[in-house]
C-alpha cells in the first residue's frame, strides 16, 4: 500500500478497465499470495517488530557461535584472573570500561604507613606498583574486630541477659616485686558510679592459694593500685601472677570499659609491662566461672582504610619479576616455546635474555639449588610476561569483565543465554505436546471425558507455583530434572485450553462428518482432519510459552533451585552448561556493591532477550492471526 | 446465583483439600530433616508420637539390648526410624504408614489447629506461629503495592487508550512491553543498586523493625516499586485494550450522537463498561503480587512469609511443617481470590448470569 496521493485525482483521468473484455476464464496475472506469504507481508510491515526480531536473531546466533569461537576461558576455575573489571577496546581510551578496578574500604598494611606523617601506605593483597597514585585516598573507620589491623580502642566487659557478673583474666603474667614498689594502673574509661555494681581487681600472690582482691574500682579514670600495700605487710617479696578483673552488676547488659592495664615500678613513668588497644583485647580471656558469663568486646578502635583505583589487568597480565621460579618449570616453558632462544644480556652478566614471544622475558639471576636424591632443585629470578604465560598474545580484553571464578563474563553470558533458550525450547516443546494431546482428547470426545479432564486440569492449574516448587525440591533436590518438572506441571494447561477450543470449533464441520462416514477412526480424525485446521492458532498461542518459560526458569535458577555452576545436562548427545542467566544474576547479587558489572550485563542481556522475544511472539501472532491484533 | 456461589465455594474447598493432601503426602515421601540438636530432636520425636505420626517402642529387656548392641538384631528397618540408645533402655521411634499419618494430620489440623512444629527455622515453635509472625509484613507490603499500582495502571491505560496511536501511546506501550518482559528480580536488583548503593537515598535493605520512624517508611518504597512495575504494566495493557475496544463500539458513538461531549461519553459510557473485565483482573493480580513478593523479599531481606518459605526450603535442611503451612497460606489466598474473581463477574456486570446453562 504505497502512500501516493490518491485523493485529488481529476475525474477525467479515470477510465474503466476491462470494459469490453470477457474475463471469466482468464488466468490471474499476479501471483497468488499464500497464507504464510500474506503473514510475512504483515510481519515485515511493522518496523519495530522487524528490529526486535533482528536483535533476537543476533542474540540467538551469538549464543550459538560465540562460546564455540571464543578463545577465552569460561569453563575452568582460574582464580588468578578473577574479578577483572570490564575492558573494551576503543572505549577504554575515553575512560569507560578501561579495566581499572576501583576498590573501597581496603585495610592498609600498618608497616607501610609513613611513620612521620601517619598516612600513606599500601593495601593488603594488592601490588602497589599498579595502584594509580592520584586515586589513593586514606581514611579511618571504626572497627571492633579482634585483629591487629584494628588499632587502639578499649576492651569492654559486657554482661549478657542471663549473668550478673563476668570475670576475665589476662593471659599475660605480670611480675610484681615489693622492693620495686610495683604499681598496677588500670585506666577505666566508662563505668557508671552506682552502688549496685562492683568492679574488682584480683591477683594471686601464692600459686597454691586462690586469687586475692586488691582493689575495688568504683569510678572511671586512672586507678593506681600499689599491689603490696593492698596485699598487706606480711606478704611475700615477689610473685608472678595474671590479673583478674571481675565486674558484677544488677543491671542486665551493663558494662565496663577499660583502655589500659600497666605495671610501673619505682615510681617511674615508663611501664615495665603495658597492655592497651589491640594487645589488651587479645590478652583478656573470659573465665566463664559458674554463674558468670558475658562477653569481651572492643569499642572505639579504628582501622586505617584506603580507596584506590587499580590497574587490574596489568597486575594480572603485565611484566612482573618473579623470584624463585623453579628451574623445572622454566625448562618446560622453554621447551614448549620455540621462541625462547637464550641470548646474552650485555647489562647483566649473571642472567640472560630470552627471545621475543617467550613468556619468560629475562632471567635475572640463578639461586643456589639443592640436590635431593639425585634430583637438583634450583630456581631462577625471572621476569615473566603473564599475558603470554596465560596464552594471550597481549593483555586480553574481557569485554564484560571476569567472574569470581575467573571466567570470561562475556562468553559466559552467551553460554547462559544458550542454556536459557534451550531449556525454554525443550520445556515449551514438551508443554505444547502434552497440551495438544490433552486438549485434543478433551475437545474431541467431549461429554464426561471432557468434564473429568477439565476438572483435572483445573486442580492442577490451581496448585500454586510455590507448592509445586516445594514438592519437587523436597523430593528430587535442585537440578535440571527438578527445573523441567516444575515448569511442566502446569505449563501445558494454556495450550490444552486453546486446543480444546479449536476442537470444539472444528469437530462438527462437514468434512469431519464426511470423513467419519467414510469410516475414519478417531485418531485419523483428530490428527489428520481437525488438528491441522486449528494448528495455526495453537502455534501462535504457544509461541509466547517460550519467553514465559525462560522467565520462569531464570526466576527458579535465581532462587537457587534450578541449575547452577558445575552442573551440565545432556540433550541430543550434546553437553550443555548448567549456567543460565538466572544463575549469573544470583552470583552477581553477592557482589552487588563492589562489582555491579556482574549484575548489570546479565540483567541487560536477559531484559533484551525477554523484550525482543515477547515482541517477536506478539508480531508473529498478529501476522498469522490478524483478528487477534492488539489483544493480550 | 446462591446455588452458583455454593457450588463454587465447595469447589474451592475440594481443590484446597486436594492440593494440601497432595502436598502432605508427597512431602512425607521425602527424606526427613529433624532438628540437629540432640535435646530438641528428642522433644521433636516425642511430639511426633503424641501427634500420631510415629510409634514409640521402649526396649528394656537386657538380653534384647545386648543383641541389638552386638548387631545380631535390627531394632527397626524403616529408613526414617529414630533410635535413642540408652544403657538399659532403647527408645525406637517408628513412623506409622503415610495413610494413617494423613488421617492424624487432618485430625490435628481440623480439631486442634495443630500444624506441627518447626524443625529447623526456629526449633520446636509451632509452624503456624512461625508463619503468622511474618504475615503482617508481607500483607502490608502487598496491600501498599496494590493501592499504589491500581491508580497508576488505570491512569496510564486510560491515557494510552484515549491517545491511541500517538507518541504518548507508543511510549506507554513500549514501557509496558519492557516491564512485562523484564523479570521482577532484575527490576528489583537494579532498583536496589541504583537507589540503595549508588545514590544512597533509600535503604539498601529492609529496615529492622526497631528502626526510626521515617526509615520504616522509606524502606517500603523500593519493594513496593519492585512489586508494582510488572503489575502496572499488566494493568495498563489490559485497561488500554479494553477501553480501546469499548471506545470503538456503537453505544459510545450513539452517546456522542445523542449530543454528549467526548468527556461525558468516555466517562459515563466507555469507562464504565471497560471496567467489567478489569475488576476481576485486579483481584486476581493480588495472587500474582503475593507470589511475586517471595523474590522481592529475598532480594530486599524482608522478614515476610516468602522469606520464611525460602529459608524452609534451604538445601538439605528442609522444614516441612513450615513449608506445609506456608503453602497452605498461599493456596488458600490464591483460591479465595479465584472465588472472588468468579463472583465479581456477576456483581460488576449484571448481564453475566452466574452459573447459567448454555
Amino acid at each position: 500500500m504505497s502512500e501516493k496521493n490518491t485523493t485529488n485525482i481529476p475525474k477525467e483521468q479515470f477510465e474503466f478497465v476491462q470494459q469490453d473484455s470477457k474475463i471469466f476464464d482468464k488466468e490471474f496475472e499476479t501471483k497468488p499470495i499464500g497464507y504464510f506469504q500474506d503473514a510475512m507481508i504483515r510481519f515485515v510491515r511493522n518496523k519495530t517488530n522487524v528490529i526486535a526480531t533482528s536483535i533476537l536473531l543476533v542474540i540467538v546466533l551469538m549464543s550459538v557461535f560465540q562460546p564455540i569461537l571464543t578463545s577465552k576461558n569460561y569453563v575452568n576455575l582460574e582464580p588468578a584472573v578473577a574479578f577483572l573489571p570490564p575492558r573494551v577496546p576503543i572505549l577504554e581510551n575515553f575512560g569507560i570500561a578501561d579495566g581499572l578496578g576501583s576498590f573501597q574500604d581496603q585495610p592498609v598494611i600498618l608497616d607501610s604507613i609513613n611513620e612521620s606523617t601517619g598516612f600513606g601506605g599500601n593495601p593488603i593483597g594488592y601490588n602497589p606498583e599498579f595502584i594509580l597514585d592520584e586515586s589513593r585516598e586514606y581514611y579511618t573507620i571504626g572497627c571492633s574486630d579482634f585483629n591487629t589491623l584494628c588499632q587502639g580502642g578499649e576492651a569492654v566487659l559486657r554482661l549478657d541477659s542471663s549473668n550478673p557478673a563476668i570475670t576475665v583474666a589476662t593471659t599475660q603474667v605480670f611480675n610484681f616485686t615489693a622492693a620495686q614498689r610495683s604499681v598496677l594502673s588500670i585506666n577505666v574509661t566508662d563505668l557508671d558510679v552506682d552502688a549496685n555494681k562492683v568492679f574488682e581487681v584480683y591477683v594471686r600472690p601464692n600459686p597454691a592459694e586462690p586469687f586475692v582482691l586488691i582493689s575495688t574500682i568504683n569510678q572511671p579514670g586512672l586507678s593506681e593500685i600499689n599491689v603490696f600495700d593492698a596485699l598487706g605487710a606480711e606478704s611475700i617479696e615477689s610473685f608472678s601472677s595474671s590479673v583478674r578483673l571481675r565486674f558484677a552488676s544488677d543491671d542486665r547488659f551493663d558494662f565496663v570499659a577499660i583502655s589500659s592495664i600497666e605495671l610501673t615500678q619505682d615510681g617511674s613513668d615508663a611501664p615495665v609491662a603495658s597492655l592497651e588497644g589491640q594487645p589488651l583485647v587479645m590478652n583478656l580471656r573470659s573465665l566463664n566461672l559458674p554463674g558468670e558469663g558475658g562477653a569481651i568486646v572492643r569499642q572505639n578502635a579504628t582501622i586505617q582504610m584506603m580507596s584506590f583505583e587499580y590497574r587490574s589487568y596489568d597486575a594480572v597480565f603485565g611484566l612482573r619479576p618473579s623470584n624463585g621460579f623453579p628451574i623445572s618449570q622454566y625448562n618446560e616453558i622453554v621447551a614448549a616455546n620455540p621462541a625462547c632462544v637464550r641470548t646474552e644480556n650485555p647489562t647483566n652478566p649473571n642472567g640472560w635474555l630470552l627471545g621475543e614471544g617467550c613468556p619468560i622475558v629475562e632471567v635475572i639471576s640463578e639461586n643456589a639449588g639443592v640436590v635431593v636424591g639425585g634430583v637438583s632443585f634450583g630456581s631462577y629470578n625471572v621476569v615473566i610476561d603473564y599475558a603470554l604465560l596465560n596464552g594471550y598474545d597481549s593483555i586480553p580484553y574481557f569485554l564484560f569483565g571476569t567472574t569470581n571464578a575467573g571466567r570470561d563474563l562475556f562468553s559466559l553470558i552467551w553460554v547462559a543465554t544458550r542454556t536459557s533458550l534451550l531449556i525454554g525450547l525443550i520445556v515449551a516443546g514438551i508443554n505444547i505436546s502434552i497440551g495438544v494431546l490433552f486438549g485434543s482428547i478433551s475437545g474431541y470426545y467431549g461429554g464426561n471425558v471432557d468434564i473429568i479432564m477439565q476438572r483435572f486440569s483445573e486442580i492442577i492449574g490451581r496448585i500454586p507455583f510455590l507448592v509445586i516448587l516445594a514438592i519437587f525440591i523436597a523430593l528430587l533436590g535442585a537440578g535440571i530434572q527438578t527445573l523441567v518438572f516444575i515448569l511442566i506441571v502446569s505449563g501445558w494447561i494454556g495450550v490444552a485450553y486453546v486446543t480444546r477450543t479449536q476442537f470444539y470449533r472444528f469437530k462438527g464441520r462437514e468434512y469431519v462428518l464426511a470423513s467419519r462416514t467414510l469410516g475414519a477412526k478417531d485418531m485419523r480424525l483428530i490428527f489428520r482432519h481437525i488438528l491441522p485446521n486449528g494448528i495455526g492458532t495453537i502455534i501462535t498461542a504457544s509461541i509466547l510459552l517460550i519467553p514465559a518459560t525462560i522467565f520462569a526458569e531464570s526466576t527458579i535458577s535465581y532462587l537457587g533451585f534450578g541449575i547452577g555452576h558445575g552442573t551440565s545436562f545432556n540433550f541430543l548427545g550434546f553437553e550443555f552448561s548448567g549456567v543460565s542467566v538466572g544463575v549469573l544474576l544470583a552470583d552477581g547479587r553477592q557482589e552487588l556493591i563492589t562489582r555491579p558489572y556482574l549484575t548489570v550485563y546479565p540483567a541487560i542481556v536477559i531484559s533484551i532477550l525477554m523484550i525482543t522475544f515477547n515482541m517477536f511472539g506478539n508480531a508473529l501472532r498478529d501476522a498469522l492471526n490478524p483478528s487477534l491484533r492488539g489483544s493480550l | 446465583m446462591i446455588r452458583y456461589i455454593i457450588v463454587r465455594t465447595i469447589w474451592v474447598f475440594i481443590v484446597l483439600i486436594s492440593v494440601l493432601s497432595i502436598n502432605f503426602s508427597l512431602l512425607k515421601l521425602a527424606p526427613e530433616y529433624p532438628p540437629t540438636e540432640e535435646e530438641a530432636r528428642e522433644i521433636y520425636y516425642a511430639r511426633q508420637v503424641s501427634d500420631g505420626y510415629m510409634e514409640l517402642t521402649v526396649i528394656t529387656d537386657p538380653d534384647r539390648i545386648r543383641s541389638l548392641v552386638a548387631g545380631e538384631e535390627v531394632a527397626c528397618t524403616h529408613p526414617k526410624c529414630y533410635i535413642v540408645r540408652g544403657e538399659s533402655r532403647w527408645l525406637v521411634y517408628t513412623p506409622v504408614p503415610i495413610s494413617v499419618q494423613y488421617v492424624n494430620w487432618v485430625r490435628n489440623v481440623v480439631f486442634d489447629w495443630n500444624w506441627g512444629v518447626s524443625t529447623r527455622l526456629s526449633v520446636n515453635t509451632p509452624a503456624f506461629q512461625v508463619l503468622t509472625d511474618r504475615i503482617p509484613v508481607t500483607l502490608r507490603l502487598n496491600l501498599i503495592s496494590l493501592a499504589f499500582y491500581i491508580p497508576i495502571g488505570f491512569l496510564l491505560g486510560i491515557l494510552a487508550a484515549l491517545k491511541k496511536n500517538t507518541k504518548i501511546d507508543d511510549a506507554i506501550s513500549l514501557g509496558v512491553m519492557v516491564f512485562i518482559s523484564v523479570p521482577s528480580f532484575v527490576t528489583m536488583t537494579v532498583l536496589v543498586m541504583v537507589f540503595g548503593y549508588w545514590l544512597r537515598v533509600l535503604p539498601a535493605q529492609f529496615p529492622a523493625s526497631d528502626a526510626l520512624g521515617i526509615v520504616q517508611y522509606t524502606g517500603m518504597i523500593l519493594p513496593v516499586l519492585g512489586l508494582s512495575f510488572g503489575a502496572i504494566a499488566g494493568l495498563t495493557r489490559t485497561t488500554r485494550a479494553e477501553l480501546a475496544e469499548v471506545l470503538t463500539s456503537e453505544f459510545v458513538l450513539l452517546a456522542r450522537a445523542k449530543g454528549l461531549t467526548y468527556r461525558q461519553s468516555v466517562l459515563r459510557h466507555a469507562m464504565r463498561n471497560s471496567m467489567v473485565p478489569l475488576v476481576p483482573d485486579i483481584i486476581g493480580s493480588f495472587v500474582g503480587l503475593l507470589s511475586g513478593s517471595v523474590i522481592i523479599e529475598l532480594i530486599y531481606s524482608i522478614p515476610g512469609t516468602g522469606r520464611i518459605f525460602l529459608r524452609a526450603l534451604e538445601a538439605s535442611s528442609y522444614d516441612y511443617n513450615v513449608i506445609l503451612v506456608t503453602t497452605a497460606f498461599y493456596t488458600t489466598i490464591g483460591l479465595f481470590a479465584v472465588l472472588l474473581v468468579d463472583l465479581s463477574y456477576g456483581l460488576v456486570d449484571p448481564r453475566i448470569r452466574m452459573g447459567a446453562k448454555k
